[in-house]
């Protein structure tokens, strides 16, 4: 089934769960402009928690084995044109990009990657959470089927 | 005078057949009220034995549920192709049956203890709810989304209306409607009671079948291309 809101677009696989969500702003300087909040994408294979951070604390915790947990985070209007995010367009992930070490907090068996990039000039992190670092060559082929179906528009 | 009394007669008789379809009308909400498991007498205690799950196994299968949350995130929920079973709680803001079911659902989570079920509160889209006393009546914790078209696919007649689905076959385990979380939670323990006796004795009964034939664990007719598993150890 796929989901539309903020520019972002994807097909949800059956039975997973997904959020597009905008980070609520913070509270507008007297005269300033409004705060800028990117676009926050949460995919997962289970039930996600109502309550979980934007990289997913509260969820990969209660995840199974054979869990995918996706987080797609749009960084703020002064992270565009800074080198972290110079690559373009959402990443291919390979077995190899994952380590435990690179979960958000450390958790026994899982493990994660992370991605920075751009896509039509808006700065992203991608970060990806699997239940069993050994299953990820399983894993990661079911990710970037979902990822294929991520399109984001210039809205 | 007979033209009179003519009129009159034709007048009564219309009243008549009013009467006669007035009365016809109100038997049949009457008896659609009773299959749906509603009680007009409002007798509680009758209402909760009147609930019975009504099982859709294999008809057609639920679909996962896309919408909005009261917060106004786009959210897509699994509901099929999942280890975990999923009640559906179709509530409204503007139905006055559904209000203590959301004020219990601020202090209580009516799935607690129930293992591996998801409680999931569907209501219509923000052209058919109040946005503002949805964000009254919506707990934080729980799951709320706004999706007509999923009152349509589940083929919800009244409200509130509660939809059991088995994740992982897809199967509708059993539907109500009920008026407090207690008649849920008894809606729920019967339908998957029902369910798992079913299962159990579909299981003895094939046993005792086989074991009438003659045929018992190690039974060489079990074990095709004669690959029995004593063979199959050494």
């Amino acid at each position: 089934m796929r989901i539309a809101a903020h520019g972002f677009e994807v097909d949800v696989p059956r039975g997973w769960d997904g959020e597009i969500y905008r980070r609520p702003g913070g509270l507008k300087p007297l005269g300033g402009p409004a705060e800028h909040t990117g676009a926050v994408v949460h995919l997962g294979n289970f039930p996600l928690p109502n309550s979980r951070g934007d990289y997913g604390s509260g969820a990969v915790e209660v995840m199974g084995p054979d869990g995918i947990f996706l987080s797609l985070f749009e960084f703020g209007p002064g992270s565009v044109g800074k080198a972290l995010f110079r690559a373009e367009g959402l990443p291919t992930v390979t077995p190899e990009d994952f380590a435990p070490h690179t979960m958000q907090r450390p958790l026994p068996g899982q493990s994660g990657a992370q991605y920075f990039f751009s896509m039509r000039g808006r700065p992203f992190c991608l970060y990806v959470a699997l239940g069993t670092h050994a299953r990820r060559r399983q894993l990661v082929p079911e990710i970037n089927q979902v990822l294929g179906s991520v399109s984001l528009s210039d809205t | 005078m007979t033209a009179l009394l003519i009129v009159e007669g034709v007048a009564i008789l219309l009243l008549a057949v009013l009467v006669v379809g007035l009365l016809r009308s109100h038997a049949e909400i009457l008896r659609a009220l009773h299959e749906l498991g509603v009680r007009p007498d409002g007798d509680e205690s009758q209402s909760a034995s009147a609930l019975r799950p009504r099982p859709r196994l294999g008809t057609e299968a639920p679909a996962d549920i896309a919408g909005t949350t009261p917060a106004g995130s786009t959210v897509h929920i699994g509901v099929t192709g999942t280890d975990s079973r999923t009640l559906l709680a179709f509530l409204s803001t503007g139905c006055s049956s559904c209000l203590p079911l959301w004020e219990s659902l601020q202090s209580e989570d009516p799935v607690t203890g129930l293992a591996d079920t998801r409680l999931v509160v569907v209501t219509k889209g923000p052209e058919a709810e109040s946005p503002s006393r949805l964000q009254q009546l919506a707990p934080r914790d729980a799951t709320v989304v706004q999706a007509t078209a999923a009152w349509d696919s589940y083929g919800v007649p009244v409200t509130p209306y509660f939809v059991l689905v088995e994740g992982a076959t897809g199967d509708i385990v059993g539907e109500g409607s009920a008026s407090t979380w207690a008649q849920v939670g008894s809606l729920i323990l019967q339908a998957t009671g029902d369910r798992d006796v079913g299962a159990s004795g579909g299981e003895l009964r094939a046993d005792h079948e086989l074991r009438r034939a003659g045929i018992g664990p190690g039974h060489p007719t079990l074990y095709p291309g004669n690959s029995s598993p004593e063979r199959d150890e050494k």
